[in-house]
C-alpha cells in the first residue's frame, strides 16, 4: 500500500478554520435578521399607507355626505312639522261638534202639544267634547206635564245611538197659569226645563311619560 | 476553542447591542407604526357606521320628501281657506253674505275674544258672536247645517235660540262661533 503525504494539512486547517470562524458566522445571522427586520417594517409601512388611503376616503366621504344629512335632517324636521301640522288641523276639523244633527232630531221629536220657548247649548272639552243644551217650554193637553215628561224620556232615547252618556232631566216642571186652545178645546198647560247632557269624541291620548335622567 | 478575556468582553458588549437594536426596532420603528396603524382603523370602524347613519338620513328625508305632497294637502287647504289681511275686516262680511244666501237678511257679528291654539302652532282662535235677530228655527237649522259643511274651521261653541213674544213665527238666535286663523 502506497504512503500518501498531505503537505497541504496546515494550509486546508486554517482555511476551514477561517470558514467557520464565529465572527463571520454571526454577522451573516444578524446581517439576515436585520434583513427580514427591514423588510418587515417595509411591509408595515405599506400596509400604513395603504390604510391611511382608506382613511382619506372615508373622510372624504364623510365630508362629502355630512351637510347633505344635515340638510336632510333639517329638512325631515321640517316635513314633520308640517305633517303633524297637517294631522292635527284634520283631526281639529273632524273632530268639531256639529249642531245641525241635534236641531234636526230636536225638530222631530217636539210635538204639537209642546212649544219651545228658548233652547241654549253650550260645547266644552277637549277631546271628549261635553255638550250641555238647557231646553225651555210649555207644553199643553190634558196632562201637561206627562207631554213634558215625554218630551224628555224622548229627547234621551234620540239622541243614545249618537252619543255617549246621554242624560236628560228636569231642571223644572211646574204647572202653567194660564190655559190654551188645543185642538178647539181649552188645556192646561205646565212649563219646563230640561237639561240634556251628551258626549261625543275619543279621549286624548296621554302624553309620553318624560324620560328619567 | 477556547475564549480570551477581550473575545469574551466583545461577545457580551455584541449581545447587549444587539437587544438595544431589537428592544429600539420594536420600541421606535414598529410599536408607533402599530399604534398608528390600530387608530387609523379604528378611525374607519368609526366612520362606517356615521357614513351609513348620514346616508340612512338622506334616505328618509328623500322618502319623506315623496310623500309630503298627500301630508301637505290639508295644510295647504287650510291655508287657502283663510283669506289674507285681519279678520276683523273679513270675517264679519263674510258671515252676513253667508246667512244672506241661506235667507237669513240680518247678521250682525262682532268679536268677542281671542285664545291662541296650543295644539296647533301657527294658528289662534278667534271667538264671534253672530246675532240674527230675526230667524225662523228651520231656515236657522238649515243654515247651521250649511254653515258646517261649508265652513270646516267654524265651529259653534255656544248656540242661543229665544222664541219671540210678539211673534211666534221668528226667534232670536245668537251664536258663538269659534275660527281658526293663522297668527
Amino acid at each position: 500500500m502506497a504512503i500518501r503525504l498531505n503537505l497541504y494539512h496546515e494550509v486546508i486547517k486554517a482555511k476551514a478554520l477561517k470558514r467557520r470562524d464565529p465572527l463571520k458566522l454571526s454577522i451573516y445571522v444578524l446581517a439576515a435578521i436585520a434583513a427580514l427586520g427591514a423588510g418587515w417594517y417595509f411591509f408595515q409601512l405599506m400596509r400604513m399607507s395603504g390604510i391611511n388611503d382608506e382613511l382619506a376616503s372615508k373622510k372624504a366621504e364623510f365630508e362629502k355626505i355630512e351637510p347633505l344629512a344635515k340638510a336632510a335632517r333639517v329638512r325631515e324636521a321640517e316635513l314633520s312639522a308640517q305633517a303633524q301640522r297637517s294631522g292635527l288641523l284634520e283631526k281639529r276639523i273632524e273632530g268639531r261638534f256639529y249642531w245641525a244633527p241635534v236641531l234636526a232630531e230636536l225638530m222631530q221629536i217636539v210635538p204639537r202639544e209642546v212649544q219651545i220657548t228658548r233652547m241654549g247649548g253650550e260645547i266644552s272639552g277637549e277631546g271628549v267634547r261635553k255638550c250641555q243644551i238647557t231646553i225651555d217650554g210649555l207644553s199643553a193637553g190634558a196632562d201637561p206635564r206627562r207631554v213634558a215628561e215625554d218630551l224628555r224620556t224622548a229627547i234621551a232615547e234620540k239622541f243614545t245611538p249618537n252619543f255617549k252618556d246621554v242624560t236628560s232631566t228636569f231642571k223644572m216642571l211646574e204647572d202653567g197659569t194660564e190655559m190654551v186652545m188645543l185642538d178647539g178645546q181649552q188645556r192646561p198647560t205646565a212649563t219646563f226645563a230640561i237639561n240634556v247632557q251628551l258626549h261625543t269624541g275619543e279621549e286624548k291620548p296621554a302624553p309620553p311619560a318624560r324620560r328619567k335622567k | 476553542m477556547k475564549l480570551g478575556k477581550d473575545e469574551i468582553q466583545k461577545l457580551v458588549l455584541g449581545v447587549l447591542l444587539f437587544f438595544g437594536l431589537v428592544y429600539s426596532y420594536f420600541d421606535l420603528l414598529l410599536g408607533p407604526l402599530s399604534k398608528q396603524q390600530a387608530g387609523s382603523r379604528q378611525s374607519i370602524a368609526a366612520l362606517g357606521p356615521e357614513i351609513s347613519k348620514a346616508k340612512a338620513q338622506i334616505e328618509k328625508a328623500r322618502q319623506l320628501e315623496a310623500n309630503a305632497e298627500s301630508a301637505q294637502i290639508i295644510s295647504r287647504q287650510v291655508d287657502a281657506m283663510i283669506p289674507e289681511g285681519s279678520p276683523v275686516a273679513w270675517f264679519p262680511p263674510r258671515i252676513a253674505d253667508f246667512f244672506k244666501k241661506q235667507g237669513i237678511d240680518k247678521a250682525l257679528t262682532r268679536l268677542n275674544g281671542e285664545v291662541p291654539d296650543k295644539e296647533i302652532p301657527g294658528f289662534r282662535k278667534l271667538l264671534w258672536g253672530v246675532d240674527l235677530p230675526k230667524v225662523e228655527f228651520v231656515p236657522l237649522a238649515e243654515a247651521v247645517a250649511a254653515l258646517e259643511n261649508e265652513e270646516p274651521l267654524f265651529e259653534i261653541a255656544t248656540l242661543q235660540i229665544d222664541a219671540s213674544r210678539e211673534d211666534v213665527e221668528s226667534q232670536r238666535a245668537l251664536i258663538t262661533l269659534s275660527n281658526l286663523v293663522k297668527q
